[in-house]
C-alpha cells in the first residue's frame, strides 16, 4: 500500500499479521454522533411521560376531529325517486355491476344465486324488497349475519348504482340458487 | 501455511520464555464452511419459495407447505442455520490466529459442530408442523430452545477458554466483537424464551400482551444486532485487513464504535412497536437510541472502507474485495436506513408494510450474504490448501448476486412504499380511498414477480458459489499440511511498556482518557472484559426492561376484557400454529387511516391475557384485531376452505385440513391449566375445558348447519379457529357476540366502525 500518507502513525501491535492506524476520528463522524444525540434530547423534551408533549392519543383525537370538521360525512340521503330514475339509465346499471362484481359477489355470488349471503334474484326479501329497503340494508349492513355496513366502505354513487343493480336481478332465477329466505314480495 | 510472525507488543523478554508447540484445528473449520454453503442454498431455497407463494397462492400446500409455516423455516434457516454457521466458520479460523492457541476443547468443538446441525434440523421439521412459539426469530419451541442454550454455552465456554489460553497478550477487535457477540445472544434467549410447556412441542410464553411484546422485541431487534451485525463486524475486521492486506484505518475508531454499538443497540428494540400499546416512552426510548445508533454503526463501516484505502485499485481486480465494499455498502445504507425507518413517523407509513422486508434484505442479502461469501473465497484456498477453482465464476457470482441484490430492494421498497401510501389514502369525500383491502395487495404481485426473479439471480449466485467451492475442494491434496506453529507462553505477570506523557500520550490525565489510553488494559484481561461487556448491555436492557414490567399505568386494566373461552383457546393455538401472525397483525395504530379501516384503536389492557402476544409485524392481510362479528361463521368456513371462492384476488393458503381434521377436544384441559397457572383467571374452565369446548362448538356446528355450510362442523378444527375469529376485539365492544357462536348470544347493537369486506 504505498499509496498511504506518510504521516500515519501505524501502531505497533500485530495480530496475525494485522496492524492498525492511530488515526483520529473522522471530523463529520464525531459531529454525527453528537448531532444525533442532541437530536434525541431536544426530541424527548416533546413526549409524554418523559418531557411535556400531549402525545399520540391526543395527536390522533386532533388528527380525526380536524378531518371531520373538514369532511363532514352527512347522511346521504336519496329518494325512491330518484332511485327510480336512477335505473333507467343503462350505464348507472353499468357502473352498479362492477361494484357489485367487486364487493358483494364473493357472498352472493356473481349472478346474484347467493352463496354466504341470502339470494337476490328471487321474489323473497329478508330486510325489504323496495329500492328504499334495499338502500338501507346495503348502507347498513346486517352485522349480525357478517354483511359489512357498506355505506363506510363505498362512495354515495356507488351505493346508488349497486341498490338499482341488486333490485334488476329479481325474477332472473339463476341456476341453483339458494332457496328463497324471507319474504315474497310481489312486485 | 501460517506461522507466527510476531512478538506480543511490549512482552517481558520474549526471547527468554520458552516457545511452545501448537497447531491450529482447521478440520472444524471446513465443517462449518460446509454447512454454510448447504443452509445457505436450503434456507434460500425456501425463501425463494415463500416469495413464490406470495405472488402465486396456489403453491401453498396445507397443511406443511403454507407460507405461514414456511416463513418462519426461512428467517430461521438464513439466520441461525447460513449466516450462524458463517460465523462459526470465521471465528473458528480467525480466533486460533488471533489467540497463537488451539481452540480451548476439540471435544467441545465437535460438540458445538454437531449440536448446531441437530438443531438446525430439528427446527427443519418441527416447523413445517406447525411447532411454534410465533415469536419472530424465536419459533422454535422449548425442547429446541434447550438445545440450543446448551449449545450455545458449550461454543462460549470454547471461546472463552480459547481467550484465556491465548499466547498473545491483547485482544484484537475482532475478538471483542465476538465476544460480546456470544454473551449477550445467550442473555436474548434466554429472557425471551420463557415459556411454561403444555406440551411435548407447546408452550405459553410466560409474559403476556404488551410485556411479551418488549421482550420479543428486544430480542428481535437484538438478534439483528448480535447475530447479524457484531459477528459479522468482527469476522469483517479479521478478513478485511487480510484480503486488503493493509492495516486497519483506526484504532481509536474500533474501541469508540464498538462500546457505543454494545451499549446502544439493545435500548433500539421498542422501535418495532411504534403506535402499537407499547407506552409511549418505551417506544419512544428505543427510537432515539436508533437515531443514536447511526454514527456508531458507520464506526463499523469506515473502518472496513478506509482501510481500502490506496488499494481501491486492487478492488477491481479482485472479486473478493469487491464483494467486501458491496457488503460494507450494504451495512452502511441499512443502518442508516435502520435510524430513519425507527423515526415515529417514517415507521407510520413503513410498519407492517414491504418497506420492513426490504430493510432487512438489503441488509442481510449484502451485508451478511456478501461478507460470508468473500470469506469463504477467501479461505477455500487456505483451508484446502490448493488454489481457488475458478476466479472467473467467482466475478460472474459476483455480478449476478448483486443485480439479484437490486431487483430483489427496488422491488420490495417499491411495494412496501406503495402499499403504505394506499393504506392511508383518502378520496375528496373523507372515505378510504381503498376500502377494500385486497385491493392493495393485488397491486403488488407484479412487484413480488420481480423480487422472484431477483431472488432466483441470488440463488443462482449461490449455485455457482457452491459449486466453485466444491471443485477447489476436490483438488484438495491428499493430505493436509498441518503446520506446527511456535510462540511463547504469556508470561504471569505484564509489565506494560511505559508510554511517554507528551510524546506517546498526552500529558494531561484528561487527554489519556479521551485518546483511550485506558482500554488497553482492557485488552490484556478477558474476563474483565466480558464483565464489562455483560454490564453494558445488562444495565441498557435493565433501563428499559424493568418500568415496563413494574409501572402499572403502563397497561391499565379493562374490567369487560375476558379470558378465551377453552375452545376459542384452542382456535388461537391453530392460530399460532398455521402461523396466520406472519401476515395478520392484532394492533390497531392510533392513526386515522387505520382506525378507519378496522375500527377502535387497540388498547394495552386487551392483551392482558395473551400468552403469547399475537400483535403481528407485516400485514398480507388485514389487521384482525377487530374481527369478531364482522362476518358470518359461514363466511369463515367458506373462506377458510378457500380464500378465493369468496374473494378471487386473495393471495391467502387454502386451509382444507382445517375443514377435514378433527378437533383434539381433550388436549384444551391441559392448554386452559397451563394458562391458569400463568395467572389467567380461567375459574369453571379448569376441570371442564373439554366440556364447554364442546357446547360452544355445537353452536357454532348448528349455525354452519342451518346458514347452508352443511353438518358436522362440530367435531373439527375449523370450528375453533371460527369461534376464535368472532371473539377477536369483542370484550370492549360491550355485547356478547352478534354473531351466534356463545351460548346465550344475543344478537344485537350497532357495529363499530370500520367493517372489512
Amino acid at each position: 500500500m504505498a499509496a498511504r500518507q506518510d504521516d500515519e502513525h501505524l501502531i505497533e501491535h500485530n495480530y496475525d499479521g494485522i496492524q492498525e492506524y492511530d488515526n483520529p476520528l473522522p471530523r463529520w463522524w464525531v459531529y454525527l454522533f453528537y448531532a444525533t444525540i442532541v437530536f434525541s434530547i431536544l426530541y424527548a423534551l416533546n413526549v409524554p411521560g418523559i418531557g411535556i408533549g400531549k402525545g399520540r392519543i391526543a395527536d390522533y383525537e386532533a388528527d380525526v376531529a380536524a378531518f371531520r370538521a373538514a369532511h363532514p360525512q352527512d347522511a346521504e340521503t336519496v329518494s325512491p325517486e330518484q332511485l327510480a330514475a336512477l335505473a333507467a339509465d343503462p350505464s348507472a346499471l353499468e357502473a352498479g355491476k362492477q361494484v357489485y362484481v367487486t364487493n358483494c359477489a364473493s357472498c352472493h355470488r356473481a349472478d346474484g344465486g347467493g352463496m354466504i349471503g341470502p339470494n337476490l334474484a328471487d321474489d323473497a326479501w329478508i330486510h325489504g324488497g323496495t329500492l328504499a329497503n334495499i338502500h338501507t340494508t346495503i348502507v347498513e349492513g346486517v352485522l349480525a349475519k357478517g354483511m359489512p355496513n357498506w355505506g363506510k366502505l363505498l362512495k354515495p354513487d356507488q351505493v346508488n348504482a349497486v341498490t338499482i343493480y341488486v333490485a334488476s336481478l329479481k325474477g332472473t332465477n339463476p341456476v341453483d340458487g339458494k332457496a328463497p329466505e324471507g319474504t315474497p314480495v310481489t312486485p | 501455511m501460517s506461522e507466527s510472525r510476531s512478538v506480543p507488543a511490549g512482552a517481558a523478554p520474549a526471547a527468554a520464555a520458552r516457545l511452545e508447540s501448537f497447531s491450529y484445528d482447521d478440520a472444524i473449520v471446513r465443517k462449518f464452511l460446509f454447512a454454510t454453503i448447504l443452509w445457505g442454498f436450503v434456507g434460500m431455497l425456501i425463501g425463494l419459495i415463500v416469495a413464490i407463494q406470495l405472488a402465486y397462492p396456489e403453491w401453498n400446500l396445507a397443511p406443511y407447505l403454507t407460507f405461514g409455516r414456511l416463513r418462519p423455516l426461512h428467517t430461521n434457516a438464513v439466520i441461525f442455520a447460513f449466516a450462524g454457521n458463517a460465523i462459526f466458520t470465521g471465528v473458528y479460523y480467525s480466533t486460533q490466529r488471533l489467540c497463537k492457541a488451539r481452540m480451548y476443547s476439540d471435544g467441545l468443538s465437535a460438540a458445538h459442530f454437531w449440536g448446531w446441525q441437530l438443531i438446525i434440523v430439528a427446527a427443519a421439521v418441527t416447523l413445517p408442523m406447525g411447532f411454534t412459539q410465533t415469536k419472530e426469530y424465536a419459533e422454535l419451541e422449548w425442547p429446541i430452545d434447550i438445545m440450543i442454550a446448551v449449545v450455545w454455552i458449550i461454543f462460549a465456554i470454547n471461546f472463552i477458554g480459547t481467550l484465556i489460553k491465548r499466547r498473545e497478550r491483547h485482544l484484537y477487535v475482532a475478538l471483542w466483537f465476538y465476544l460480546a457477540s456470544i454473551i449477550t445472544v445467550a442473555l436474548l434467549h434466554i429472557f425471551n424464551n420463557l415459556v411454561i410447556p403444555a406440551g411435548a412441542f407447546k408452550s405459553y410464553s410466560i409474559y403476556a400482551g404488551v410485556q411479551d411484546a418488549f421482550m420479543q422485541w428486544w430480542y428481535g431487534h437484538n438478534a439483528v444486532a448480535f447475530f447479524l451485525t457484531t459477528p459479522f463486524l468482527g469476522l469483517m475486521y479479521y478478513f478485511m485487513p487480510k484480503a486488503a492486506e493493509g492495516p486497519v484505518f483506526s484504532y481509536r475508531l474500533s474501541i469508540l464504535h464498538f462500546w457505543t454499538l454494545v451499549f446502544m443497540y439493545i435500548w433500539a428494540g421498542p422501535h418495532h412497536l411504534h403506535y402499537t400499546s407499547l407506552p409511549e416512552w418505551a417506544t419512544t426510548v428505543g427510537m432515539l437510541f436508533s437515531v443514536m445508533l447511526w454514527a456508531p454503526s458507520w464506526g463499523g463501516m469506515i473502518n472496513g472502507l478506509l482501510t481500502l484505502r490506496g488499494g481501491w485499485h486492487k478492488v477491481a481486480d479482485d472479486p473478493i474485495l469487491k464483494f467486501m465494499v458491496i457488503a460494507l455498502t450494504g451495512y452502511g445504507m441499512s443502518t442508516f436506513e435502520g435510524p430513519m425507518l425507527s423515526i415515529k413517523t417514517v415507521n407510520s407509513l413503513s410498519h407492517y408494510t414491504d418497506w420492513t422486508i426490504a430493510h432487512v434484505h438489503s441488509g442481510a442479502l449484502t451485508w451478511n450474504g456478501f461478507l460470508t461469501f468473500a470469506m469463504i473465497y477467501w479461505l477455500a484456498p487456505k483451508l484446502f490448501q490448493t488454489e481457488l477453482y475458478s476466479k472467473k465464476l467467482m466475478n460472474t457470482h459476483f455480478w449476478i448476486a448483486t443485480v439479484g441484490v437490486v431487483l430483489y430492494i427496488v422491488s420490495i421498497y417499491s411495494a412496501g412504499v406503495t402499499q403504505g401510501l394506499m393504506w392511508r389514502a383518502f378520496d375528496e369525500t373523507g372515505r378510504l380511498q381503498y376500502p377494500d383491502f385486497v385491493e392493495t395487495v393485488a397491486r403488488l404481485i407484479p412487484m413480488y414477480w420481480v423480487r422472484v426473479v431477483g431472488g432466483t439471480l441470488y440463488l443462482t449466485g449461490v449455485i455457482l458459489f457452491a459449486y466453485n467451492i466444491l471443485k477447489t475442494w476436490a483438488r484438495r491434496p491428499a493430505g493436509y499440511v498441518v503446520s506446527v506453529i511456535q510462540a511463547p507462553a504469556l508470561a504471569r505477570e505484564y509489565v506494560e511498556e511505559p508510554l511517554r506523557p507528551g510524546i506517546d500520550v498526552p500529558a494531561s490525565a484528561w487527554g489519556r482518557f479521551v485518546n483511550l489510553t485506558f482500554h488497553r488494559k482492557w485488552e490484556r484481561a478477558p474476563v474483565l472484559f466480558s464483565v464489562l461487556t455483560f454490564v453494558a448491555v445488562a444495565i441498557a436492557s435493565l433501563f428499559e426492561i424493568i418500568p415496563t414490567f413494574l409501572i402499572k399505568s403502563n397497561v391499565p386494566t379493562i374490567a369487560s376484557v375476558k379470558p378465551y373461552t377453552p375452545l376459542e383457546l384452542a382456535g388461537r393455538d391453530i392460530y399460532i400454529r398455521e402461523g396466520c401472525v406472519n401476515c395478520h397483525s392484532q394492533m390497531i395504530r392510533p392513526l386515522r387511516f387505520e382506525t378507519e379501516r378496522y375500527g377502535e384503536y387497540s388498547k394495552p389492557g386487551e392483551s392482558v391475557y395473551e400468552h403469547p402476544f399475537l400483535f403481528g409485524s407485516r400485514r398480507i392481510g388485514p389487521d384482525l384485531a377487530r374481527e369478531g362479528g364482522m362476518k358470518s361463521n359461514l363466511w369463515h368456513l367458506r373462506h377458510f376452505q378457500n380464500p378465493r371462492e369468496v374473494n378471487a384476488k386473495s393471495i391467502m393458503p387454502a386451509y382444507g385440513n382445517l375443514i377435514t381434521d378433527d378437533l383434539d377436544f381433550e388436549s384444551i384441559q391441559r392448554r386452559v391449566d397451563v394458562m391458569a397457572m400463568l395467572g389467567v383467571p380461567y375459574g369453571e374452565a379448569i376441570g371442564r375445558a373439554p366440556e364447554m369446548a364442546r357446547a360452544q362448538a355445537r353452536l357454532i356446528g348448528a349455525d354452519l348447519d342451518q346458514t347452508g355450510g352443511g353438518p358436522g362442523f362440530e367435531t373439527k378444527e375449523v370450528t375453533a379457529l371460527i369461534a376464535y375469529m368472532q371473539r377477536l376485539g369483542r370484550d370492549i365492544q360491550g355485547d356478547q357476540g352478534a354473531v351466534a357462536t356463545k351460548p346465550g348470544a344475543t344478537p344485537a347493537r350497532a357495529p363499530a366502525a370500520g367493517a372489512q369486506p
